[in-house]
């Protein structure tokens, strides 16, 4: 996928002035993020799993070599294929591969942010065979020729107005006022691709070391056709997805699917361990693992980012974010958004073409409480932007953070004694005078100004120490 | 060096190793208990579903109805076969497939389908030759996508979830629950667990003795998706309606 991480600050501006887009992003907070926070409160040992998944996580990426070996040897046990990519090229033209070698016309693909990263629709688009999405909301966003909004829900910047008018315009379907009427049409548009492809390919949740058992968390049922219907099933997966054993599973379902989508279990859980078995009546002949590094191998070794490899992808800190909230998906620029995207971004497409990510955040803490696993999204953002402002592993960052590095040393020094701080509030207060209206600061100027282009910021109170002089007095 | 041994010395490098591991570095973390006790654990699961088999059925039946299930307790296999042939009569199906689990062969009044003017046909190939099997596969396939109703059996229930366990194997197609827009799942005293964790542990144990099979499906409740303003939709893909009679 082409990166526009660069653009972050010209993106989230037209999402912001977008009205429709906000509306839409609104509705994360009180869907996904209360239904977690629900059904995370309705399981008793929640704190309990998450301890275990994180220590689980935390040894297999320690021994992630070991862990991969044992995968690939269990899937080929089974007669099953495997294959390890180091890059997104190297994937998509496996895969290609695959569907040359069984003169496939037609792909059918289940959601995979893996198949986004890795470009695997347009290289296969280049070989004449056409991919179909077949979430819904993969479906609509690859009919639109757009790219997916949200980890979870690829396509819900876009209103049902949006989605019939694109169904008349590319299906040639009736216009349809009711949303169930346009499921129902995509029903019967994709059954019919599911009954003719000649390959299958899906991404994975989670890889099982012991058993070679790619698991698949669906709701729709199109990942379970995927890997049912047609001759041939690929499975892509990047390499941190692997856990040692089916007993594990309990665990980490549970994690990831409360925290997606707060549903005590998604519609299907599928387990894929190889082709179909002679004596079973339906099901693939061939199986393909194709296993991605694509740079995952850099957050591998640096040991202040490893832990964004125990991601689960649930999007739970997405939903959490309030710069995500405002912003939404397309703003990051690439194919993981939010605060862990903020993370794999860069260290994925290089740290110079998304300088702005790390800064996409208030450093809340809100999307590490959300995390299922723990991870400390905040610490490695602050790593981050250290990264850029000293520039010793990215020299060519120096410039850019003059301006930050000057800043964090004024405040260090002002902060460090008591005259100091309380002349820079008086500062700051005598220079808001000039600028505000009713109390509020309505634009900044120079460097300040991105706080005030689309909010107003308020200005900043009297010290405690005035106001009880000021109330004795009276 | 092959792609292979490049890729997984490039993780040695980033990890600071440059051998292969004969075994972790750090103690694996048993999730659901020592490995070397599953036998024991197994025994444990067995006498549980057994002895507290009310218990859970009761607990299923209240969790599946709020996953999405229409759920009916019924007395015996007979009156699972009617309440089969009371939903068919309800949405007026002119045909129907099944898996061949004992249970549906038990409970599935034939007779009485074929005189309400409705086909039963049962997905299983019989594994005769290869020339046959891929025509019969394609034929097959075509009867379920037109069927209205797929009836099944299963392997496992969940009462912590309100799932239903499949495990494909011979006269069990994965896709008899899938294609059709009505599935019936047909669950029997003594197939109720109490949670994820027990399903693992016994597919583990599975696994040790050769019998994991190539597929499993977790189902809980019907294809949904609320992919379009939150709005939740069911049978996007799969069927929106689903039945859970309880036997017993």
């Amino acid at each position: 996928m082409e990166t526009q991480t660069r653009q972050f600050r010209q993106n989230s501006a037209s999402a912001l002035a977008d009205a429709n887009v906000q509306k839409n992003l609104a509705g994360l907070y009180s869907g996904f993020h209360s239904a977690r926070l629900t059904a995370s409160a309705a399981t008793s040992d929640w704190q309990e799993l998450s301890d275990v998944g994180r220590r689980i996580k935390a040894h297999v990426i320690e021994n992630l070599d070991y862990y991969l070996e044992m995968l690939a040897r269990n899937v080929e046990r089974v007669g099953g294929h495997v294959y390890f990519a180091k890059d997104a090229q190297a994937a998509s033209d496996y895969v290609a591969g695959v569907a040359r070698k069984h003169s496939v016309d037609m792909v059918i693909k289940s959601k995979s942010m893996l198949s986004e990263e890795m470009g695997l629709n347009e290289r296969l688009e280049a070989e004449g065979i056409e991919p179909v999405e077949t979430d819904l909301g993969e479906y609509i966003v690859q009919l639109a020729g757009d790219t997916p909004f949200h980890i979870i829900a690829p396509a819900i910047h876009k209103s049902r107005e949006d989605v019939s008018q694109l169904f008349t315009e590319t299906l040639g379907s009736p216009y349809h006022e009711d949303i169930e009427d346009l499921g129902r049409e995509a029903r019967v548009q994709l059954r019919q691709k599911f009954m003719e492809a000649g390959m299958g390919v899906s991404g994975a949740n989670f890889l099982v070391a012991e058993t070679g058992t790619v698991t698949l968390v669906t709701n729709e049922g199109n990942g379970r056709m995927c890997t049912s219907m047609p001759k041939v099933h690929v499975a892509i997966s990047g390499m941190e997805k692997v856990i040692p054993s089916i007993e594990d599973l309990s665990v980490f379902l549970r994690l990831l699917i409360r925290s997606a989508t707060g549903q005590m279990l998604s519609s299907y859980v599928t387990t894929v361990t190889g082709p179909r078995r002679e004596y079973e009546e339906d099901g693939p002949e061939e199986f393909h693992l194709v296993i991605v590094d694509n740079g995952r191998s850099r957050l591998l070794a640096d040991p202040d980012l490893r832990e964004a490899l125990f991601c689960l992808r649930c999007g739970a800190c997405l939903n959490a974010c309030p710069i995500y909230r405002k912003v939404g998906g397309h703003a990051y620029g690439w194919v993981y958004p939010g605060p862990i995207g903020a993370i794999v971004s860069p260290m994925l497409t290089g740290l110079s073409d998304a300088k702005d990510l790390p800064y996409a955040s208030t450093l809340c803490g809100a999307c590490k409480e959300a995390c299922p696993v723990q991870i400390d999204i905040p610490r490695m953002l602050l790593y981050l932007r250290k990264e850029l402002t000293q520039g010793d592993n990215y020299p060519d960052e120096r410039s850019a953070s003059a301006t930050e590095s000057a800043a964090m040393k004024g405040w260090r020094a002002s902060v460090s004694s008591d005259g100091a701080m309380r002349a820079s509030n008086l500062l700051a207060r005598l220079g808001q005078s000039v600028l505000s209206k009713d109390g509020k600061v309505s634009s900044l100027p120079g460097p300040l100004s991105g706080w005030t282009e689309h909010r107003e910021f308020p200005t900043a109170a009297k010290p405690f120490r005035s106001r009880w002089r000021e109330m004795k007095d009276q | 060096m092959s792609e292979r041994d490049d890729f997984l010395a490039n993780i040695r490098g980033a990890l600071g190793r440059s051998a292969p591991l004969e075994a972790p570095v750090s103690e694996t973390p048993h999730s659901a208990g020592p490995p070397d006790e599953l036998d024991r654990r197994v025994e444990m699961v067995r006498e549980l579903i057994s002895r507290d088999a009310d218990n859970l059925m009761s607990v299923l039946a209240r969790v599946a109805e709020t996953s999405g299930w229409k759920v009916a307790r019924v007395p015996d296999a007979q009156a699972a076969g009617d309440y089969v042939l009371g939903v068919a009569r309800e949405i007026e199906a002119r045909s129907l497939v099944y898996s061949l689990h004992q249970v549906v062969r038990d409970a599935l009044p034939l007779d009485a389908l074929s005189e309400a003017g409705m086909r039963a046909e049962p997905v299983a190939l019989g594994h005769e030759s290869e020339g046959k099997d891929a025509q019969d596969r394609a034929r097959l396939r075509t009867v379920m996508e037109a069927s209205d109703i797929g009836v099944t059996g299963v392997d496992y229930a969940i009462s912590e979830t309100g799932t239903c366990v499949i495990i494909p194997r011979a006269g069990v197609s994965r896709l008899v629950s899938l294609l059709p827009p009505v599935h019936i799942a047909l669950v029997e005293r003594g197939q109720v667990l109490p949670s994820l964790d027990e399903l693992f542990t016994l597919r583990r144990d599975d696994f040790l003795n050769g019998n994991l099979g190539s597929y499993m499906n977790l189902i809980t409740g019907p294809s949904r998706s609320a992919d379009i303003e939150y709005k939740l939709i069911t049978g996007v893909h799969g069927p929106g309606e689903v039945h859970m009679v309880l036997i017993g």
